[in-house]
């Protein structure tokens, strides 16, 4: 059970919103693809839903064409909200569920287990319309896998959730990987992709920039986020050997070094053999990655 | 249930528990009674109203008096003499009016004397009524017999039809074409509110859910072809439904209302009419909505929300209006050049031809041809929309139609 996609491209008149995309993702595992604004990952999961063509490339699903498989082991959260104003919330899932093959009495056991776990108890009887924006969305979200997806796609799930209903998706996404459903899900919030994901794909103007695990694009950066509590100046700091970068944070300096290997003479110039209130280096996070592979000054790898 | 019926029945119920089409099958059947009960209810308003008094002073030596005969309306007071006494009774209001009849060189003169002008209605009965009455002066003037002269008063000319076509069997009698007239107003105008209300309708109902964004959602578990035809059956089911309670009431009404008065008068007509018109009518109205509801799905796709659903529906509501007066026109003169263009054409036929079928001499070739018109277009049409909705049913895009079709266009290919 895996998805392929093969030199995949998108391109309409005038411009490219894909250009030749590759990446698998393996049965049960999570797979974030990240990407601005406007960077393809919508039309990307278009196209894995057949909601649009490709102009050239495969995606397959074990090994058959997408657009010959069943649609009903596909579920699909689309980054707009939207559900039917008009309706129930529990007839909307029992809609959606129903229309993706399921029975009623099937559908009962799971849909009373997600308004349950999403606290959504007291809304089951309510017109979609009349929840607030972060309800909808979770009604739309249970609405996206209550059929038992094998594979589930969600566009931005994060987005207007605050933080205690970002958990509750949280875990949800974690239940549903248990469970054994493959998740490939799209976020410009890096905290949530780094907790999540296996694997991830990141996407700048249609081009894929990098494809594999997330340790692995840590990796090629090294560790050269270095943080310390000292009374060096800025000036005194640039100047030592191997930082790029100072940042000066509330609690914190933080120097971005050219390379992990400079650590070791930069820990020895400041401690001078004392006490060091604090040195610690480590990863960049997805976020400052994300930032430096996409904003302009693409570090090759 | 499969995914189609699923669609269809979801839109189907929450349309048939919408207010707007209960009160809208209530409407028709509302207007249907009004019709029905047209005289009781009439009689209800105007049966309080008092017989208008009018006095006739006849100054001539003629007999007049057997054609002023009193009414509901008019209650006429003869062999009056006294015109000062009659006056006074006018000023106060005892009497509505005084016609006093004299000779005038040969010719009756009436003069009509009133203390508050009479109501237009009782005006032309008695303007009618002086006028035949100046006829019988005139006749009573040459001295003729009584039987002369009633033989002059009840002359009138008997009209036969000869058809020297021995092909043909022959044209429609005028009271034929004057009922398919009046039928085929009513099927025009029953063709013009069902596709502004159904067109309408499928045209929102696609905008609102791409508007909501329930739309993505959907086409992910369905395919756009199933989406589009399913909501065109929805739609015909529900427009097949109210037909069908329109029908219902007025069988209802038909054989218990009035003694069967309505049936018989239903069944005279049918039979007037031949078993085929009805067919006809029928197949046309079916078809003429099934055009409309595509090209209604097909607008409803090509707008983003559901507030500009308003700006695509206008072109194809102005094609029914256009229709819908050419139909009104034939109703003068239903065998114009006006009218022979507009019944071929697919968009109006349905309102056209029925009144071609019914109050025209025409063979069984014109219709036959018209209809094959409308289902050669519908099939196109389908076709079209089918493959241009998958593409468009997902496209948002801004600005006018044309823009619209555009963009589609450009993001699609």
């Amino acid at each position: 059970m895996t998805l392929q996609l093969q030199h995949v491209t998108k391109k309409y008149k005038d411009f490219t919103a894909v250009n030749d995309l590759n990446f698998t993702i393996e049965k049960g595992e999570i797979f974030g693809l990240i990407g601005q604004n406007g960077a393809g990952k919508t039309t990307t999961f278009r196209m894995i839903l057949d909601l649009q063509e490709t102009t050239a490339g495969t995606i397959t699903w074990d090994g058959q064409p997408v657009n010959t498989i069943n649609r009903d082991i596909l579920g699909y959260l689309p980054e707009e909200r939207g559900i039917f104003p008009t309706m129930k919330v529990e007839e909307q899932l029992y809609f959606f569920g129903e229309l993706r093959g399921m029975k009623r009495a099937e559908l009962k056991k799971d849909i009373d287990f997600w308004i349950q776990r999403f606290e959504l108890e007291e809304k089951r009887k309510d017109k979609a319309e009349t929840l607030s924006k972060g309800n909808q969305q979770k009604v739309q979200l249970i609405a996206s896998f209550i059929h038992k997806p094998k594979f589930l796609i969600l566009d931005e799930p994060f987005s207007g959730l605050d933080p205690v209903n970002k958990d509750l998706l949280k875990d949800a996404i974690l239940l549903l990987k248990e469970q054994g459903t493959t998740i490939l899900f799209s976020s410009h919030q890096m905290d949530n992709v780094e907790e999540l994901c296996d694997h991830l794909c990141l996407l700048k103007r249609g081009a894929s920039l990098f494809s594999g695990s997330l340790l692995d694009l840590k990796k090629q950066y090294g560790k050269t986020k270095l943080a310390v509590r000292t009374g060096w100046s800025t000036t005194q700091l640039l100047a030592l050997e191997g930082v790029k970068d100072v940042r000066v944070e509330k609690e914190q300096t933080v120097l971005m070094l050219e390379d992990e290997r400079y650590a070791q003479s930069i820990f020895e110039q400041l401690s001078n053999g004392k006490y060091i209130e604090k040195f610690s280096l480590d990863y960049l996070s997805l976020d400052e990655i994300f930032k430096d592979k996409v904003g302009g000054n693409v570090v090759e790898v | 249930m499969s995914k189609f019926n699923l669609l269809m029945m979801q839109l189907y119920k929450s349309k048939f528990k919408s207010k707007s089409f209960i009160l809208m099958t209530c409407l028709y059947v509302l207007l249907m009674s009004v019709a029905i009960f047209w005289s009781d209810i009439k009689a209800l308003f105007t049966g309080e109203d008092e017989a208008q008094q009018i006095a006739i002073v006849n100054e001539t030596s003629a007999e007049l008096s057997g054609i002023f005969v009193s009414n509901g309306d008019i209650a006429f007071i003869q062999d009056e003499q006294d015109v000062a006494a009659l006056e006074k009774r006018v000023e106060d209001g005892k009497l509505d009016a005084i016609v006093r009849v004299s000779d005038q060189e040969g010719q009756l003169h009436a003069e009509i004397a009133t203390f508050v002008p009479l109501k237009l209605n009782d005006q032309t009965t008695l303007s009618s009524l002086l006028q035949y009455a100046g006829q019988h002066y005139a006749v009573q003037q040459l001295s003729l017999s009584p039987e002369q002269a009633a033989q002059i008063m009840s002359a009138q000319t008997i009209i036969s039809t000869k058809n020297l076509n021995e092909a043909s069997t022959g044209g429609k009698s005028e009271e034929e074409k004057q009922s398919g007239l009046w039928v085929s107003y009513g099927i025009g105008i029953l063709i013009y509110f069902f596709i502004s209300t159904f067109l309408s309708m499928i045209t929102t109902e696609i905008a609102s859910e791409k508007g909501s964004r329930a739309m993505e959602m959907l086409l992910a578990s369905v395919k756009p072809a199933t989406h589009f035809k399913a909501k065109i059956a929805g739609v015909l089911l529900l427009a097949l439904t109210q037909m069908g309670i329109i029908v219902a009431a007025f069988l209802l009404y038909a054989k218990f209302v009035k003694d069967g008065v309505i049936w018989n008068a239903a069944a005279t007509i049918i039979k007037e009419l031949s078993i085929s018109y009805v067919i006809y009518a029928v197949v046309f109205l079916l078809l003429t909505i099934i055009l409309y509801l595509i090209v209604g799905a097909l607008f409803g796709s090509l707008v983003s929300k559901v507030e500009e659903a308003g700006q695509v529906l206008m072109p194809a509501m102005m094609v029914t209006l256009i229709g819908f007066y050419v139909m009104l026109s034939g109703i003068g003169n239903p065998d114009t050049i006006l009218i022979k263009v507009f019944s071929y054409i697919p968009f109006t036929s349905g309102m056209v031809m029925p009144m071609r079928i019914g109050a025209t001499d025409i063979g069984g070739m014109v219709p036959m041809l018209s209809l094959g018109i409308l289902i050669a277009t519908i099939v196109v049409v389908y076709l079209f929309s089918l493959s241009f909705y998958k593409r468009s049913v997902l496209t948002y895009s801004t600005g006018g139609v044309i823009q619209k079709i555009k963009t589609v266009l450009k993001v699609t290919t």
